[in-house]
């Protein structure tokens, strides 16, 4: 997968390419809107993740851009706004995604894979990791293709693991993954242990063991 | 210092003009009863002098005049005597009646004979004259004032009026507009600079205050960049290959204070966009299925029990999003404060929610609860603006909320109930 980064902020840039680079997918880069709209001219990317605050535009021109120019390419829209107007003019334009800075990385690359998956190119509702399946359709979870039964937070949980395989992953990250806003009503974390031990649990019993505890209080999911 | 009584200006120039024209009437009323007295004593006086004059004058010539009681009396005297002035009762046989009489009485030499004369006057007529005067005066300077009074009273009126009407407009002025304040011209040099002042000191207010709110909302946006690349690298950090449990600890302390930065600047950006009036849609919202969903996704998040009272589905006309911030933060706020174990309970009325969580004791300063940064106790994690983004919220729709500690009646722990109350209706 080939992935556009325009951020201003080199800082940012280099943390989100760095983040999202892997052995699957490429990370270009480009630091203002010249760049950035010459780079999406020029070449084919399935995501685009596109700042609206870029030094010399916007980050919307660029998508009524990409738009009019009948690209298949996913648009992920990063604002330094949270309002309301500023979302649904985005989403309007026909932005994938929307997401308010500061962002977790893990986040974005969560929302990354989500468009990729809705998308009608390469998209598939089957995700694989070792003997674990996901169907995104059914929101079901196989593990060597026998059904495991998970709460709809369980499941998201596992998919976000999945998604974010390897990376280490604080409380805090996982916790407004699954709760969003809701997250922040509350001062601790301990309700993710629930959540997080039942799902190993279930895991476990299967011969899943996935789930690693990462530094006393984070956690990464791999196969060691 | 004892409040100073309040009177509305009209009625105290009135009240003072009143009372001086009284004061004045009165004073005057009784100086003109006594001058007018004492000219009419004079004036009977020289008359009788006068007569007497006369009566001795007529003896020189025809010493066999006839007395005319009761008002001159002849007879000889042995005695001399000087003139002497007295009042004296005596009967009138004219009018049938004792009458008070002013009597001039003296001796007089005339052709070798001493004669003593006395001449009298009926006071009665004097007094009629000056009861009748001091009335007409009295009369005449009532109706003056009576005129002058309604006529100072509308001249004041019409005089002060633009003072009213400014006055007025300076009540109903809005810090938070953008109008600046239209003050009626006037023709009065005092009002006119009075008016030059206040549009002076309102249009600065008003520019203070938006420098603010943007300053607010400013820095509120710009922080977000430099915390999302905190943020970045935080969690760069926490992949790479050599890092230690101590750093990570670290590094996940930091991550949980960014979040603090951000909740906080969340909740400032929404303070301010209620106050820019930024939510604007109204729906017909059901107060209870937004707290009984909020309640819903609040069981993933804590072990704590809710209770909810009331059939009422306490349909209130106000944003969706905000009615879900309205109750979120005070049920929020209820479970973060509550004593482990303690059920929070929601009751629904017809015009209110009310969202009580358990507590040890009433809170210090019950009214400052609902202010911006004010924190009870050493909860760490508390942004202190939940409340004050309830406060808000009700300040814009006209709601009004309280607060109130109420003891557990059937207990004997020391246990009581904070209670939130948001009044939708009055």
């Amino acid at each position: 997968m080939k992935f556009l980064i325009a951020e201003d902020e080199q800082d940012l840039r280099d943390a989100i390419v760095n983040y999202l680079s892997d052995e699957a997918n490429i990370c270009e880069q480009a630091a203002d809107f010249n760049e950035a709209s010459e780079k999406l001219e020029l070449y084919d990317y399935d995501i685009a993740v596109l700042d609206i605050n870029l030094i010399t535009g916007s980050g919307l021109d660029l998508l009524k851009r990409l738009k009019a120019q009948n690209k298949s390419c996913g648009v992920i829209i990063i604002s330094a706004n949270n309002s309301l107007e500023n979302k649904l003019e985005g989403l309007d334009l026909g932005a994938d995604d929307y997401i308010t800075k500061p962002f977790h990385l893990a986040e974005l690359n969560s929302r990354i894979k989500a468009v990729l998956r809705r998308s009608s190119f390469g998209g598939n509702d089957s995700i694989t990791f070792h003997e674990l399946r996901l169907d995104t359709a059914s929101r079901t979870a196989f593990v060597n293709e026998k059904a495991i039964s998970l709460t709809r937070k369980e499941y998201d949980l596992l998919l976000f693991f999945i998604t974010n395989q390897g990376r280490v992953l604080s409380k805090a990250i996982i916790a407004e993954h699954l709760w969003g806003d809701d997250s922040d009503m509350l001062d601790n974390f301990d309700f993710i242990y629930v959540h997080i031990n039942n799902l190993r649990r279930k895991l476990t019993t299967e011969g899943a063991k996935y789930i690693q505890t990462a530094y006393g209080t984070g956690y990464k999911f791999t196969a060691i | 210092m004892k409040a100073l009584k309040k009177t509305p200006l009209l009625r105290k120039a009135s009240k003072a003009f009143l009372l001086n024209s009284i004061a004045f009437m009165l004073l005057s009323g009784v100086a003109l009863y006594f001058y007018t007295q004492s000219l009419l004593q004079n004036e009977i006086e020289e008359e009788l002098l006068s007569t007497k004059d006369r009566v001795e004058h007529l003896l020189q010539s025809n010493p066999n005049i006839q007395d005319i009681p009761p008002v001159i009396a002849i007879a000889k005297s042995k005695i001399q005597q000087k003139n002497s002035l007295k009042d004296t009762l005596i009967y009138d046989p004219l009018q049938d009646e004792v009458e008070l009489f002013r009597q001039l009485s003296g001796t007089k030499l005339i052709n070798g004979t001493n004669y003593r004369i006395t001449v009298r006057a009926m006071v009665i007529e004097s007094q009629q004259i000056l009861l009748a005067i001091v009335f007409i005066f009295l009369l005449l300077i009532v109706l003056a004032f009576v005129f002058l009074f309604y006529l100072n009273r509308s001249r004041n009126a019409k005089l002060w009026q633009p003072f009213f009407n400014n006055l007025a407009r300076i009540k109903s002025f809005n810090v938070k507009s953008d109008e600046p304040i239209h003050l009626e011209e006037s023709d009065i040099l005092e009002f006119d600079e009075l008016n030059q002042e206040v549009a002076h000191l309102t249009s600065k207010i008003q520019v203070d205050y938006r420098n603010l709110k943007q300053f607010t909302e400013d820095v509120s946006h710009e922080i977000q960049t430099p915390l999302a690349m905190m943020q970045a690298k935080i969690e760069t950090g926490f992949n790479e290959p050599d890092l230690s449990e101590g750093q990570y600890v670290m590094l996940s302390a930091l991550q949980d204070d960014i979040r603090r930065l951000k909740n906080l600047n969340k909740r400032l950006i929404l303070l301010a966009k209620i106050e820019n009036n930024q939510f604007t849609q109204e729906e017909e919202i059901s107060i209870k299925n937004i707290v009984v969903e909020i309640t819903g996704n609040f069981r993933e998040l804590t072990d704590t029990v809710f209770e909810l009272k009331g059939n009422t589905p306490l349909q209130v006309k106000m944003d969706p999003h905000l009615a879900q911030i309205l109750c979120t933060n005070l049920i929020s706020n209820a479970v973060k404060y509550t004593i482990e174990n303690q059920p929070i309970l929601i009751k629904f009325t017809a015009k209110s929610l009310q969202i009580c969580n358990a507590g040890v004791q009433e809170l210090k300063d019950a009214t400052q609860v609902f202010d911006r940064f004010y924190k009870e106790g050493n909860q760490k994690d508390s942004t202190g603006l939940g409340l004050s983004i309830v406060k808000k919220i009700c300040e814009h729709y006209g709601f009004y909320p309280s607060y109130s500690f109420k003891n557990k009646a059937d207990s004997t722990e020391n246990i009581g109930f904070h209670c939130f109350e948001i009044k939708f209706f009055t």
